[in-house]
């Protein structure tokens, strides 16, 4: 009987040790460090609401989102428009459908070091793949991550060929559940591909039009990778993303107090962002 | 005149299977055909032919004197009813009958008199202003006919619109279909598995089986003369009974002969049963040719059986018996006292039985 009793605890413990430790510890102590002044090495310095305070008034971090937003509104609608095109490709009856698919979605389960890597082959002013391209055609070199105007435009839509393959699945389901009898009603009303499209695929699709906007909004918020390593915020912090910049206050300025507190404001800043996206993008039915 | 002509249809998909095979048929103008068969047995891919959603393969079709195998299923002047109706969820009652106008840009007010006269005609002005998920499945069903109507095609081609309501409701819409028929005046193409349905709704009933044509008649003339075993047990309810046999000639007289009984069949029409003595047979009867007691019946077969169950329906009742792997059904008026797991004699009229060839089913007299 009495081995029974903690038999239940045993199975659970495991996710509730995952979830101690991994999620309800650094979530508090993140909490607890906002209001304090920690480097680490020497202890723990109570602050009070300073490292909020400072945050209003910190120009770089304002700048970070601002990047980030930029980078979002570059790749959102990159990423819409994209994975739904491809994934409206693999609906129609083609060859090859699962090697398109499997190609599509390769990108995603690449290590996005390895795909960073790589775009900065691609992406290189002297020696980069596209520039030699392009000088042989008679043009000249674009300075693809080293002009401040262009950087965060490559970025994004490095990640957005990353990521796409994950909406084009997606995309793919949410088209495979409009039932056909609704285009060939449509077909016998004589509605062109566009017509079909406008009225019927895309009201019919709006649930994951929606889930693919938040899922890359949340995505598209953590963007970090690819600026730490292809450029490190730079040209001119033109790519400094919010993330990147958290990191930074963390672990190369060791402002943990600090770095915590801009990590709960920016997580309180894509709830709202969610959240007002909730309210314009999904409709009822 | 709008008549539709299907001349040598056949469909064959890709991989060889063969849904249609060389099947003509002319439905004439303001008839209500009604194509019936199992399923599977390529009711709805030819319906789906005339509209154009399926390509054809072989064969060609008219719709009012002209070939449209090449043409798109708008420039075709027909309008379908699917069986989930089709009906656009994000899209109130009025806009889904109005759609196919608007994407053809005809101005708003033309399109507010074709939606309002069709609503009339359909009794259906108060729910306008609805959401299909929002409707009972007897007021989808009239929207999914009002977007039909509104596009005032030339033949009206409907794909099991009934199957998807509670039987009330069919009855209900069954009535209200024939009436609408009367109503519009038009060329009504009709696919239904139920051939209940066809038999109350078909001017002209076409059944089909395996891809073929059994037969094409009037309600009537199907249930009294079917061509085939076939159209004889898919027509009426309950089945008709079947009992294998034998065709004998004994002393100058016919007779069918199975394991438990012997009739004898000379006064049945015997002409064309002169030619299958010696060979089996199925002998057909219907439930209601069978008796309980012998009447006034000139011409009968007597057959000894175990009734199995009873159902009561009423004004009449279903009475169940087995011999050997036959199951027999005969009808009963109510009144009649019959007890289960009794052992009964029951009376064959003769003179309403069919004979079908063992082979193929072809019918015999």
């Amino acid at each position: 009987m009495k081995k029974k009793k903690w038999l239940p605890y045993l199975f659970v413990a495991p996710y509730l040790l995952h979830l101690i430790v991994f999620v309800a510890f650094p979530v508090f102590f993140s909490l607890f460090l906002t209001f304090h002044k920690w480097n680490i090495i020497s202890p723990v310095e109570y602050v009070g609401v300073a490292n909020y305070t400072r945050m209003f008034q910190d120009r770089m971090f304002w700048k970070a989102i601002f990047n980030t937003f930029k980078f979002l509104l570059i790749h959102i609608p990159l990423q819409l428009i994209f994975a739904l095109a491809l994934a409206e490709f693999l609906n129609q009856n083609i060859k090859f459908k699962g090697f398109y698919r499997a190609a599509f979605f390769l990108p995603v389960i690449v290590s996005g070091v390895v795909v960073t890597i790589l775009w900065q082959q691609l992406l290189g002013f002297d020696s980069g793949l596209i520039n030699r391209l392009l000088v042989i055609i008679g043009l000249e070199k674009v300075g693809w991550l080293i002009d401040p105007n262009i950087a965060m435009g490559s970025i994004a839509v490095m990640a957005t060929w990353k990521n796409v393959g994950l909406y084009v699945i997606l995309f793919l389901v949410g088209l495979q559940t409009v039932p056909p009898s609704y285009y060939e009603a449509a077909e016998i009303e004589g509605a062109s591909h566009w017509q079909k499209f406008r009225y019927i695929t895309l009201p019919l699709i709006n649930p994951t039009i929606f889930m693919v906007v938040i899922l890359s909004t949340i995505g598209g918020f953590s963007l970090f990778i690819e600026p730490y390593i292809m450029t490190g915020g730079g040209p001119l912090s033109s790519t400094l993303s919010s993330v990147l910049y958290i990191y930074k206050q963390a672990f190369e300025y060791y402002h943990m107090g600090y770095s915590a507190t801009l990590g709960f404001f920016f997580a309180f800043l894509i709830l709202m962002v969610v959240m007002i996206q909730k309210k314009y993008i999904e409709t009822n039915d | 005149m709008p008549e539709v002509k299907l001349i040598n249809i056949g469909k064959t998909y890709e991989g060889g299977m063969q849904a249609v095979k060389d099947i003509s048929l002319t439905i004439k103008d303001k008839e209500f055909l009604v194509l019936v068969g199992p399923s599977g047995c390529g009711k709805s891919t030819t319906l789906r032919m005339v509209a154009g959603l399926e390509e054809i393969t072989t064969g060609d079709l008219f719709i009012e004197n002209e070939k449209v195998n090449d043409l798109d299923p708008s420039q075709r002047h027909i309008a379908m009813v699917f069986q989930n109706y089709a009906l656009y969820p994000h899209m109130t009652a009025y806009q889904n009958m109005a759609f196919g106008l608007k994407i053809k840009k005809v101005p708003k007010a033309e399109i507010h008199k074709q939606v309002m006269k069709a609503a009339e005609i359909l009794n259906i002005e108060d729910i306008l202003q609805k959401k299909p998920g929002k409707m009972s499945g007897g007021q989808r069903q009239r929207i999914a006919i009002g977007r039909a109507i509104v596009r005032r095609p030339k033949v009206f081609l409907f794909d099991e619109p009934l199957s998807n309501l509670d039987a009330k409701l069919r009855g209900q819409m069954r009535i209200e279909l024939a009436k609408l028929h009367k109503k519009l005046d038009a060329t009504i193409i009709y696919v239904t598995h139920d051939q209940v349905e066809a038999m109350t709704l078909g001017d002209r009933i076409v059944v089909m089986n395996q891809g073929e044509i059994m037969q094409n008649a009037t309600p009537m003339d199907l249930y009294l003369n079917p061509n085939n075993k076939f159209v004889a047990e898919f027509i009426g309810t309950p089945k008709m009974n079947f009992i294998k046999g034998e065709i004998l000639k004994i002393d100058g007289e016919l007779f069918f002969k199975n394991n438990h009984f012997l009739f004898n069949i000379s006064k049945v029409n015997n002409q064309q049963l002169e030619n299958h003595i010696g060979k089996e047979v199925d002998l057909g009867i219907r439930a209601e040719d069978i008796y309980a007691e012998v009447g006034n019946l000139e011409n009968y077969g007597k057959v000894h059986a175990q009734i199995v169950a009873i159902e009561l329906l009423g004004n009449e009742k279903l009475i169940y018996s087995e011999l050997e792997e036959h199951q027999l059904v005969a009808k009963f008026s109510a009144e009649q006292e019959v007890q289960i797991h009794t052992t009964i004699d029951f009376y064959f009229n003769l003179n309403k039985t069919y004979f079908f060839e063992k082979e193929n089913g072809k019918r015999i007299n």
